[in-house]
């Protein structure tokens, strides 16, 4: 007998991994230049949450799927027209500051409060999902807070894998250090997950869907609520891009046999 | 002969497992095909007048009564900030639509501040110059000593049918974002991003909507994992955005209309360091440059606000030269002396590359049909005098805009009649059908030289297209100059295919050095490798699960072709020569600039629907 | 002044603390001595007999134990640092990166009321503490300083020589944790059969196997095969870990070929790992900065592409053979094995 579950996917946005970012000074902090203007993608760890958490959905017929996401609105909007089109979901967005920056506590407590107020979620039900680390942060700490914050204690970190039982409980593997997995088995929501790639890959665009997801989705950016983030005592020292330039000796000229012979004194060498 | 690429064979037509019932399909009242300035002129249009008048009846949809009016826009690019170009534009359409405009609220914009037309001379001698031209190169190295500076001769003026003065210079990224977040916040409108449209829906000669690309499908188009039918969309009025080399477009116009004369663009997004040469150039400097690299390739620089440049090349069909290497072409105009002392300590941020079609208003298809209408480059509204599209484009969308409401509001339906009497009628009697009427012949003298062109184009510029140098320009392909077998061009060629085989560089590199091109001395940050670039600037995104959209229809026409312009004019190096000799297609590295369509003489390849592209927003 | 507590925990032997663990506690001393503020280690495990290999540290000594700490589990585990982090009232709590302090050390700093930081490179400042992190997968480095305490401070693995002391009789004081309700059950560990294991953490090299392997290579044919049997032969002759480029462990997912051991596990760079090994050969790689800083923390680099100018390589790389690699490895993987 399938579990319905309610699930909240816990996703920011990030610049697409491929764009060049180049730290800056703003008068709230360090950013990063251009920011608004670099395209923007859903967070990759949070995306596979996401993708999992519809899949799971999906399979346990009667549950329902929300995707709570901190950013400023237009970029938000933007964003979810291509993240609408891939799963069914209900957006619950909050209206705030971009980028990596901004501190990890202030944008759980914000989270947390946002999720407690989402009409109809059941606590019985509740997993939250997000990805194990964020794109701009790469922190580890967002969803432990949030899971602190709303009392959830069964948590989980880099799930690659989620398997419910009929009796509700449910087996999580965890990436654990040497390409191996810690199994665990947790009897029942609430729990919090946060994931690493899992094993799904990214769904199709479905136009159907896309067209489903926007009768919420725009209604609910305009009416997103606008989030300030407390520094709680933060402060930046300074931000700078790594300055790690080798000078690379170019080998052309040798035959692969030459190549391989100094390779193997290289490796040997202590 | 049989290659994976060759699919004169359909090798999956009986292992469908899904049948056409399955295919979903949707009813919509207008749908668009491709969001681009055309597509952005007519919705913004539609939403100005409804976020004047929300009550107002005709925007009552009549697909789903008791809703406003459903219009839906598909895009190929996986956002709607990729776009592939830097303009500037008189933006006389824009600033119509935006009376209040103010260019800091757009990245990137700057208001036109300075321009300048430089003639520049070839300072290392590789360049293929006529015996005229060089002749006149050095009567201008000779007379002119004082008027030249830095291999370049500054023309004393601009001429006024190239002057862009008061208006904007642009990045098209930037322009459409901004102008696609204020469309969906009015609720009217909805953009899908990453959604590519295969076909147009037909009944007869009418127009009923769209299908949308399969996914799920092998590189052959055939199901696999994950399968998924393109849906159809129907709707009332489809609006034909695609731009020239958009499927539904070219599609709608078959064996009708062919633009014959075209162009690659492609450009790099510089900055410039602070405190450098920069400060000289003021947001809002344009140049407009010629002779160099070669004296067909016209070239630009256009400063935007902090410290960012545009700077590219358009390589032409009637640079008869088959090699067409346009990113080493790039890279040696950005080292012009007289570039190179703006540029020299920049860094490469982006680039990008697209057709321009280029046979204007010659070329301009049905505007309109039953069911549909065309707006837009893929119409013909590019004005090759002025070197203007983005303008007319964004215009011919907001004449078919005001078109649309006049007719929904007499509650008339989208025939060809009424579409011709509403939008033909507003665009044959405005600006861009004047601008382009002077613009249609204006460059024809190319065809028989570029000194004969520049003039013919002087001439008709004078005399506002009245006054012209007459020619039968050829499709592009065969503007190509052929390889006899024992031609030095071809010996050159091949001696490139062996070096670019032996040393595992492209064909495309290659065969610049062997006509004497200098090798470029890569940096690692202004100068890098076209890899390099793809990944570091155009950001090239293919999703899987679409097929090639790029295809040779038959290889053995491949195999006896001596010219290979495809593989030297691609501007992603997607498409290689295999060690058969065969042309091969990788997708993940297409930006969709469509060069493979026009330059291949034996009109051989297929461009069909296709995700993804460039993923840049700075362009 | 600062009170310092560094959290610790065993190996998967069971024997030995953790080397990250050990690393904090080096970590632990240095800060103590430059703060000149008192050191406390505390110790998480199902024996506290451990903490005599501490003895030589000289600090305060704390333990949670039983079996019910034996396992990692978010409930108890966060339980037991709390209540260790409160019997030492720390201001700064150093905690080893790794799966399971990582999992509850920004749980624990909400409890105490603190606050967090994770992947700490470093420790400096003069007047006040700072802390250098990475932000943006490895590519923007930032100094940071908190005003709130306790400070719960997560120092990434290799970033501090492992302590290394004598063992002696240390006096452990049992911290009492009042056992926190639970639905979590650890059954195990689920792990790839030995001889298909290429994810090793501890080895001196990082192999990086790019996407050109499974491109048409010059005879115009894609090789799979001898690529997987090149790189797992490589592999063997010096137990080196594997990494790859997400080009490559993506293409599983488009169908294409691919080599049938790598997973995303295997991934380095934006969305993967940056492990940190003394030696790091790159082969076949190409990209640009976002993809390199999968090699960010390899110390020796060689790469073997045949683009020397390739932006994995240009200015990242020591050395670059411009060459095959599928050549050059058959040679080496032959040399090895004579070798022995």
């Amino acid at each position: 007998m399938p579990s319905q579950l309610h699930i909240v996917v816990c996703a920011g946005i990030v610049p697409d991994p491929l764009q060049t970012l180049e730290p800056i000074t703003t008068p709230s902090g360090p950013g990063l230049k251009n920011e608004m203007v670099l395209p923007a993608v859903l967070d990759p760890w949070a995306a596979c949450a996401l993708y999992e958490a519809a899949h799971l959905a999906a399979k346990n017929p009667g549950s329902k799927l929300w995707l709570v996401s901190l950013g400023p609105k237009a970029k938000l909007q933007q964003v979810m027209m291509t993240v609408a089109q891939k799963v069914a979901f209900e957006l619950v967005p909050i209206d705030g500051p971009i980028g990596g920056f901004p501190d990890a506590h202030a944008t759980a407590a914000a989270i947390a409060s946002t999720i407690e107020a989402i009409p109809g979620v059941d606590r019985s039900k509740l997993l939250i999902f997000g990805g194990w680390e964020s794109a701009t942060r790469g922190a580890c700490v967002t969803l432990q807070i949030v899971g602190e914050r709303l009392g959830i204690t069964e948590q989980f970190q880099g799930v690659d894998q989620i398997d419910m039982r009929d009796d509700g409980s449910f087996e999580v593997l965890e990436r654990i250090e040497g390409g191996r997995h810690q199994v665990s088995v947790c009897s029942s929501a609430p729990a919090v997950l946060g994931w690493a790639t899992g094993n799904l890959a990214e769904p199709r665009n479905n136009p159907q869907i896309g067209m489903a997801n926007m009768r919420s989705m725009m209604p609910a950016l305009q009416k997103a609520k606008a989030a300030t983030l407390d520094t709680n005592g933060l402060s930046y020292v300074s931000v700078s891009l790594p300055k790690q330039q080798r000078t690379t000796r170019v080998v052309k000229d040798m035959t692969p046999d030459q190549i391989a012979a100094e390779l193997v004194e290289w490796i040997g060498a202590e | 002969m049989s290659s994976e690429y060759d699919n004169s064979t359909a090798p999956c037509a009986e292992t469908s497992p899904l049948t056409e019932g399955e295919r979903q399909s949707m009813e919509v009242d207008i749908a668009c095909i491709g969001f681009g300035p055309a597509t952005g002129g007519f919705l913004t249009t539609l939403t100005q007048a409804w976020n004047e008048n929300p009550g107002d009846p005709a925007f009552e949809s009549t697909v789903a009564p008791g809703m406003p009016l459903q219009v839906l826009c598909y895009e190929r690019a996986d956002d709607l900030a990729a776009g592939v170009s830097g303009v500037v534009t008189q933006a006389r359409g824009i600033n119509a639509s935006f009376p209040a405009l103010n260019p800091s609220e757009i990245p990137m914009a700057a208001s036109v501040t300075s321009e300048r037309v430089l003639y520049l001379l070839d300072p290392i001698g590789a360049s293929r110059r006529s015996g005229l031209l060089r002749f006149g190169d050095t009567l201008l190295r000779l007379c002119n000593r004082l008027l030249l500076k830095d291999h370049a001769f500054e023309l004393p003026y601009t001429p006024a049918f190239l002057n862009k003065h008061g208006g904007l210079v642009l990045s098209i990224g930037q322009f459409n974002q901004w102008v696609a977040s204020q469309l969906m916040a009015s609720g009217l409108v909805q953009i899908w991003p990453g959604t590519p449209v295969s076909a147009p829906l037909r009944e007869g000669e009418a127009v009923t909507g769209l299908r949308l690309a399969d996914q799920g499908v092998d590189k052959f188009g055939c199901p696999a994992d994950g399968y998924m039918p393109g849906m159809d969309v129907r709707a009332k009025l489809t609006v034909v955005g695609d731009g020239p080399m958009g499927q539904v477009g070219r599609a709608l116009n078959q064996d009708k209309v062919k633009a014959q004369d075209w162009a690659l663009g492609m450009k790099f997004v510089i900055e410039l360091p602070e405190g450098d040469d920069a400060q000289a150039l003021a947001p809002g400097t344009v140049w407009h440059t010629f002779g160099y690299p070669e004296p067909e390739i016209f070239g630009f620089m256009y400063v935007h606000p902090d410290r960012l440049v545009s700077v590219g090349i358009f390589v032409p069909s009637w640079m008869s030269d088959p090699s067409r290497t346009v990113y080493r072409y790039l890279q040696h105009y950005i080292q012009h002396p007289a570039l190179w002392r703006v540029l020299k300590n920049g860094t490469l941020r982006s680039w990008g590359a697209k057709s321009l079609e280029e046979s204007g208003r010659r070329a301009e298809p049905a505007l309109t049909g039953d069911g549909f209408a065309r707006i837009g480059e893929g119409s013909g509204s590019t004005n090759m005098l002025t070197g203007s599209g983005v303008d007319e484009a964004w215009t011919t969308g907001t004449q078919l805009g005001e078109a649309v409401l006049e007719l929904l509001r007499a509650g008339k339906p989208f025939t060809q009649e009424n579409l011709a009497a509403t939008y033909e009628t507003r665009r044959r009697a405005s600006w861009v059908e004047s601008g382009s009427r002077a613009a249609e012949n204006a460059r024809n003298g190319f065809h028989n030289g570029v000194v004969k062109g520049i003039l013919g184009m002087a001439i008709s510029g004078y005399t506002r297209g009245r006054v012209f140098v007459k020619s039968n320009p050829v499709s592009a392909g065969r503007q190509i100059r052929p390889f006899t077998a024992d031609s030095p061009e071809s010996r050159q060629l091949n001696k490139a295919a062996e070096s670019s085989r032996a040393e595992g560089r492209t064909l495309h590199d290659a065969l610049l050095t062997v006509r004497g091109w200098p090798e470029i001395d890569f940096d690692g940050r202004l100068l890098i490798t076209q890899q390099d670039a793809l990944l570091i600037g155009g950001k090239v995104q293919a999703m899987p699960g679409f097929a090639d959209h790029v295809k040779f229809r038959n290889l053995q026409l491949c195999a006896a072709c001596n010219e290979k312009t495809c593989v030297a004019m691609c501007s992603g190096q997607a498409i290689t020569e295999g060690g058969d000799g065969l042309p091969s297609f990788e997708r993940e590295k297409c930006v969709h600039c469509g060069g493979c369509l026009w330059n291949c003489a034996g009109e051989n390849v297929e461009f069909g629907a296709g995700a993804g592209g460039l993923h840049s927003a700075e362009n | 002044m600062e009170k310092i507590l560094v959290l610790t925990h065993l190996d998967e032997t069971g024997s030995a603390l953790s080397r990250a663990s050990l690393e904090a506690v080096t970590a632990g001393l240095e800060l103590a001595t430059r703060l000149g503020a008192p050191l406390g280690i505390g110790f998480v495990g199902s024996d506290a007999a451990i903490a005599n290999s501490l003895a030589a540290t000289g600090a305060r000594l704390l333990a949670v134990s039983g079996e019910a700490f034996a396992q990692p589990r978010y409930a108890t585990d966060a339980a037991a640092c709390e209540a260790l982090c409160r019997a030492a009232d720390a201001t700064i709590v150093l905690v080893p990166a790794g799966a399971r302090f990582s999992r509850v050390a920004a749980g624990v700093a909400y409890r105490l009321g603190g606050v967090v930081d994770t992947h700490i490179t470093a420790l400096g400042g003069t007047e006040k503490l700072e802390a250098t992190r990475w932000f943006y997968r490895q590519r923007v480095e930032a100094v940071i300083s908190r005003s709130a305490r306790p400070w719960v401070i997560v120092l990434d693995a290799g970033t501090h020589a492992a302590y290394v002391g004598a063992p002696g009789n240390a006096n452990v004081e049992q911290v009492a944790v009042e056992l926190p309700a639970t639905r979590t059950t650890v059954s195990g560990i689920r792990a790839p059969k030995q001889d298909e294991q290429t994810i090793r953490p501890d080895a001196r090299m990082l192999f990086v196997a790019g996407a050109g392997w499974t491109k048409k290579q010059p005879d115009g044919q894609i090789h799979v095969d001898d690529a997987a049997k090149l790189i797992l032969g490589f592999l063997r002759a010096t137990n080196a870990s594997l990494g790859s480029s997400k080009s490559l462990v993506d293409q599983g997912g488009e169908g294409q070929s691919v080599l049938p051991f790598l997973t995303h596990m295997n991934q380095i760079g934006q969305t993967g790992a940056t492990p940190r090994h003394a030696k790091g050969l790159s082969t076949c790689c190409h990209g640009e900065e976002p993809h390199v800083v999968g090699w960010r923390f390899i110390g020796e680099r060689r790469a073997i592409s045949l683009d020397p100018n390739c932006g994995w390589t240009r200015g990242k790389a020591d050395v670059v053979y411009v060459a095959d690699a599928f050549a050059v490895i058959a040679k080496l993987n032959e040399m090895l094995s004579t070798k022995g």
